[in-house]
């Protein structure tokens, strides 16, 4: 047998190589592709790596049961700084390059709104975490292309009525960050309280990344309010009730869970959080999705579960995909899949807490309803779900749950 | 409801707080602009940029404002001395445009860097919280203090060391004439070097001032770049006295409007008396007619 030489040897690598890419390429061709879009960077950085470490966890539980519909989830990550600016940067990159078929995970409501028409325009499922009530707008989700997890603001304003009842409150003001998703959560809360026949005192509307917000507290303060409502992320939450301690006036305040977390807590310091009423939607702790995904989620991204709602949502979305892409059956495309979603999450069907079950009840040909780890995942006409949520008080500088809203 | 005189004083002192502060940064922009004849797009990033060597050395001093204030200025001059030599010292002879853009890139590689290096979340420097002090109706917070007294003292520095040094000399030499001041024998690139560095040192304290003020975080300078912009633009590009100015009158303007316009347009206000300061005065309130050549 003749030695190959050199120019043989080549020919015949490449050759393999060549081969060997397009056997690949033929294997993530058979697959579904998913966009992870998540604020790893901006206002929603507390939350995003964590989503977007759960999107991967529960995309590896997917395939490890042997991929859905006959296909492998395969993901590509993006950080979409919270920025509509950067999103659709991202999103047109995950659209066009990658020709991903569904993106999961944007936060902020100025994302959503901008990534939507994008998704629309693809025919590709989006879901989302995001709260603007115009997400659910006919013009807007008339596709039924788009999916929320999380309590729209109408939910919220509603939560929010509640806890201002609950806590004693007669004549609280608002303070709200100007943006698409916290000013119309501040309107919403208006609306149904002076619907109640409640009064305001006074209603702010602020921007965002301000040096200091003393004016604006000042002009709620003069108002002589028992009581602030104040819809904020972290970083402006801070810095409003930092400067209110420092006023020294007694006041109570019910913050959403978003803007006054833990890093809030750090920020203000737990003597001055002390007392302050928090309102967030809270994760399905009786489900099997629940006890699954928490234990994933300090494994590998090592901090504690109940700190990141989003994560949780994360989580179920990926769960959710896989088996609206099961139940949809081989080579559905994302328009096909995104019609199953409802029948595998909403109704009367088996109630399962992860794919590898749904799979094998689907396979049996038994309806399913996916019981999962932040809310029972129940979409309503508009694709909403109807999470539970709860009021927290702080106490020495931890949450403590207080009592149960339904939204 | 109606405003008091005590209201409008108490607007115009949280006014006056925040035009201390913008006034840095448009001060460094003027610096820059003065003497590199572009404006420098990446000024927030140096500011974000000493707010964080201003909090590492807090934290490894255990707590000392005087590290603190060390840590900010060797950040900031470092990150300028750096952006020279590696990005603006090889594009000296370039255009403005080449220039302004070639800031913009170093802005995104400082943010994304620092976002690197030290996370997204928020930092806040580990300080008791000081209750406000009261003059009757009049309310100041100890820490608008400390931070327009650090701002006044800086710029005082800055115009002492302009006006009264050679170093100060040759800077305006070379901002008044680049070729003139070559031919009587300045070294227009160690001045440029040494203008890079005290721009450095101005954002690094205004890092300092605005982290303790409010936070730091590799995004929370930039958000001070269009306000310090605004206000080198309204005192005259170019004058450091006219930033200054211009900054101090733009914050209390816009705090003393917010009962007529509310606040979420008060920002806009800024921008309106810019464009009309532009409109009546182009070179700006402060500023002299130059020739360009």
């Amino acid at each position: 047998m003749n030695r190959l030489d050199r120019r043989q040897l080549l020919i015949s690598g490449v050759a393999t190589a060549l081969l060997a890419s397009r056997g690949a390429w033929a294997q993530s061709a058979a697959t579904f592709r998913i966009g992870a879009l998540n604020p790893i960077t901006g206002a929603g950085a507390n939350f995003g790596s964590g989503m977007q470490k759960s999107i991967l966890f529960a995309v590896e539980e997917v395939n490890a049961a042997g991929g859905a519909g006959g296909r492998k989830l395969e993901v590509f990550a993006e950080d979409d700084q919270t920025s509509p600016n950067a999103a659709v940067l991202a999103a047109k990159k995950l659209l066009e390059v990658h020709r991903v078929q569904a993106i999961l995970g944007t936060w902020a409501s100025g994302v959503s709104l901008a990534v939507l028409p994008m998704t629309n325009a693809a025919n590709a499922i989006l879901m989302h975490t995001s709260g603007a009530v115009a997400l659910a707008d006919p013009k807007v989700n008339g596709k039924k292309l788009g999916f929320r997890y999380q309590g729209s603001s109408k939910h919220l304003s509603r939560a929010f009525t509640t806890a201002a009842t609950k806590e004693g409150l007669k004549r609280p003001a608002v303070m709200a960050q100007n943006n698409p998703a916290l000013a119309p959560h501040a309107e919403g809360f208006r609306k149904v309280w002076e619907a109640n026949g409640g009064k305001l005192t006074d209603f702010v509307l602020y921007e965002p990344n301000r040096p200091s917000y003393r004016s604006e507290l000042q002009q709620v303060l003069r108002s002589k309010p028992d009581g602030i409502i104040l819809s904020a992320y972290v970083a402006d939450a801070t810095a409003i009730v930092r400067d209110w301690a420092q006023l020294g006036t007694p006041m109570k305040w019910i913050i959403p869970g978003f803007g006054a977390n833990i890093d809030f807590i750090k920020g203000v310091t737990p003597e001055v959080a002390e007392g302050i009423v928090v309102v967030e939607s809270v994760v399905n702790e009786r489900s099997s999705a629940y006890a699954r995904f928490s234990r994933q989620y300090a494994l590998t991204v090592k901090q504690a579960p109940e700190n990141n709602v989003y994560a949780a949502m994360c989580y179920d979305m990926v769960q959710v995909l896989a088996l609206a892409i099961e139940a949809a059956g081989p080579g559905a495309d994302a328009v096909a899949v995104a019609a199953k979603v409802r029948e595998v999450t909403t109704g009367k069907g088996q109630s399962v807490g992860s794919f590898e079950e749904g799979k094998k009840l689907l396979a049996q040909k038994k309806a399913i309803n996916y019981e999962g780890a932040s809310s029972s995942i129940d979409f309503d006409d508009e694709n909403d779900v109807d999470p539970t949520f709860a009021a927290f008080v702080i106490r020495a500088g931890k949450w403590q749950r207080s009592y149960t809203i339904n939204g | 409801m109606d405003l008091l005189w005590s209201d409008y004083l108490n607007l115009a002192l949280n006014g006056l707080a925040e035009g201390l502060l913008v006034a840095l940064p448009a001060l460094a922009v003027t610096l820059v602009f003065s003497v590199a004849r572009f404006p420098n797009a990446a000024v927030g990033d140096f500011v974000s940029l000493g707010g964080f060597g201003a909090l590492t050395a807090h934290r490894l001093s255990g707590g000392s404002l005087v590290a603190a204030a060390v840590g900010a200025v060797v950040a900031g001059a470092a990150g300028t001395w750096l952006g020279w030599r590696l990005a603006f010292a090889p594009l000296l002879k370039r255009n403005g445009l080449a220039l302004l853009l070639t800031s913009i890139g170093v802005g995104f590689v400082l943010r994304s860097a620092m976002g690197l290096g030290f996370g997204h979340e928020i930092k806040l420097f580990d300080l008791p919280l000081m209750r406000a002090w009261r003059w009757g109706p009049l309310v100041m917070n100890p820490m608008d203090i400390l931070v327009g007294a650090m701002s006044l003292i800086c710029v005082t520095l800055v115009f002492a060391l302009l006006r009264f040094t050679s170093v100060g000399r040759t800077m305006r030499a070379i901002a008044d004439d680049m070729d003139l001041a070559r031919v009587v024998g300045i070294d227009s690139r160690g001045a440029m070097a040494r203008m890079w560095v005290l721009s450095g040192v101005i954002c690094g304290i205004a890092g300092l001032a605005f982290g303790l003020k409010t936070q730091v975080s590799p995004e929370s300078g930039a958000d001070l770049l269009l306000p310090a912009f605004a206000a080198a633009v309204v005192g005259g590009l170019g004058n450091p006295l006219g930033a200054v100015l211009g900054a101090v009158s733009l914050g209390i303007l816009q705090e003393l409007s917010t009962p007529f316009v509310g606040f979420t347009y008060k920002i806009a206000l800024s921008y309106v008396v810019m464009l009309l300061v532009l409109l009546w005065r182009p070179q700006g309130l402060f500023g002299r007619v130059q020739g360009v050549r």
